[in-house]
């Protein structure tokens, strides 16, 4: 069994540059269409090129609500590609063991690059720090699973970020332009709903399951994806997203991915002050009710699981996500048996928080 | 577990890093174990006994320093500190420090003005992680190189 390589002994691999990355994505613009869209997270231009229009479906609607002018001078470009709709070999990628699980995670590093290949969806994942230049090529878009379309070159992200004093978290995230809360904890623990459930309300809302945060000049979140994932089983407490699922089709294999920027614009955040923690938990309560807890308690729950879900991040990020804990006060969100009440008790967290700071 | 007691009081213990990573907030510990998937808590004391393996202090010397801050007897405190290190060391937490020289030892200081009751340090054990490990495996890429062409595949 592997572990995240960034933290344990490593065994260097010879990398013979990006050189082949860069004219296997050139030799993909001659074969099929191109197309580029920028974003903007936390501040930072990125411009996504795309070559062959297979990829345009799977990468943009996660970001819809980023998009800025294409005009503007990108500090990261990602050029992104596939071979089912360019026709376009493959480019080169790591002899892996054929009984691989799915979600085995391949990864490379030599500084200032850094790669991940996962062989289940046959996607690659380079970035190049010193250039701040960027590759994701999937062999073919059709068999990307759901997860990787609510969240595209999320490594990539994580690890670009990181360069501009960003952390991605695995959180949730809700708020208002003068201040919003992080939703915290494993899969499973409510942050899905309790953020989802704020679309009745008029919270905004920055995310479901990834954030960004940075710390300088206060805590801030910024939105990655304006996607939402909600376990079937839960659709009947979240009737307000049945109508807007992207795979309705699929929900006997997959949770119902809802792109909230396409159905719910005016609800989309960007981003927002840091003002509060909050661990969602179930307790089959009536009532819904916020209590203070500890900022132990806070990184305990944000911590493991970013670590974990980033696959790469170590030692500096548990640092950083101490450093934001530290900054806030943290809560637990009892969750009762009718969501519908979450929202209310957040907004006058919130509400609480902003008389605390006249 | 390698038996504490039997190393003697001069045994140093040092974190396992880079398999292990660590934070202290508000006087609590939280450790991951990147390998195993587990991550762990100490509560204030198991908090004070971390700093001071952090700090590369022998087990007599944590003993020591937690009889100068805690109302407690030396035997009870050493059981309690033993017992916990038993357990750090059980997780692969920390790792007995061989390069260490037994001549090292903790600042003497008086103790404190106010003795604190001591209470036996908790380590709590999460494991609702490990699936994340299992499902995701990471691997580094092997000495052969990446890019690497597989065969029968044409490459650019």
């Amino acid at each position: 069994m592997g572990a995240p390589a960034t933290e344990m002994p490593s065994t260097r691999a010879v990398y013979p540059g990006v050189q082949q990355l860069g004219a296997a994505y050139s030799d993909a613009t001659t074969l099929g269409s191109t197309d580029a869209r920028c974003v903007r997270i936390g501040g930072h231009v990125i411009e996504l090129r795309f070559a062959g229009p297979g990829l345009v479906p799977c990468v943009m609607p996660a970001f819809s609500h980023l998009t800025v002018s294409p005009r503007q001078e990108p500090e990261l470009v990602v050029d992104i590609w596939d071979s089912a709709s360019t026709g376009a070999s493959p480019p080169p990628t790591p002899d892996v063991d054929p009984e691989s699980p799915v979600g085995a995670f391949y990864f490379f590093e030599d500084p200032p690059i850094r790669g991940v290949f996962q062989p289940g969806m046959q996607a690659l994942s380079v970035v190049d720090l010193g250039s701040d230049h960027a590759w994701y090529f999937v062999e073919e878009p059709a068999v990307l699973p759901y997860w990787e379309r609510a969240a595209p070159i999320r490594q990539i992200l994580h690890w670009w970020m990181a360069t501009r004093g960003h952390q991605q978290v695995h959180s949730g995230a809700v708020g208002l332009p003068d201040g919003g809360v992080l939703l915290v904890g494993k899969g499973g623990s409510g942050k899905s709903t309790s953020a989802l459930v704020s679309l009745t309300s008029e919270l905004r809302y920055a995310g479901d399951d990834y954030a960004m945060v940075s710390l300088a000049p206060q805590p801030m979140v910024h939105s990655l994806y304006s996607s939402g994932k909600v376990h079937p089983d839960n659709l009947a407490r979240l009737s307000h997203l049945v109508s807007a699922l992207s795979n309705a089709e699929q929900l006997s294999t997959e949770k119902g991915v809802v792109f909230v920027d396409q159905h719910f614009p005016d609800r989309m955040i960007k981003g927002f002050p840091l003002r509060a923690i909050v661990l969602p938990t179930i307790t089959g309560k009536p009532h819904t009710r916020v209590v203070a807890t500890s900022r132990t308690a806070a990184l305990a729950a944000l911590a493991p699981s970013t670590v974990f879900q980033l696959h790469t991040a170590g030692a500096e990020a548990l640092q950083y996500m101490a450093r934001l804990v530290r900054e806030v006060p943290a809560y637990v969100l009892e969750l009762g048996a009718d969501v519908s009440d979450v929202p209310g008790v957040l907004l006058q967290l919130l509400e609480d928080l902003r008389s605390a700071r006249r | 577990m390698r038996c504490v007691h039997c190393l003697g009081g001069n045994v140093r213990y040092r974190v396992n890093h880079p398999q292990v990573i660590n934070e202290t907030i508000d006087g609590e510990a939280i450790m991951i174990n990147l390998v195993t998937g587990s991550y762990y808590s100490l509560d204030s004391v198991g908090g004070e006994v971390w700093g001071l393996v952090e700090q590369s202090l022998s087990v007599d010397d944590i003993v020591t320093e937690l009889g100068r801050r805690y109302e407690a007897s030396e035997d009870v405190i050493r059981s309690a500190v033993e017992n916990l290190l038993g357990q750090l060391s059980h997780e692969q937490l920390v790792a007995h420090d061989e390069t260490r020289s037994s001549a090292l030892s903790a600042p003497a200081g008086p103790p404190a003005a106010v003795l604190l009751p001591f209470r036996a340090p908790t380590l709590e054990k999460f494991t609702d992680m490990q699936d994340l490990i299992l499902l995701d495996p990471v691997h580094e890429v092997d000495t052969r190189g990446w890019p690497h062409v597989p065969d029968g595949r044409a490459g650019n």
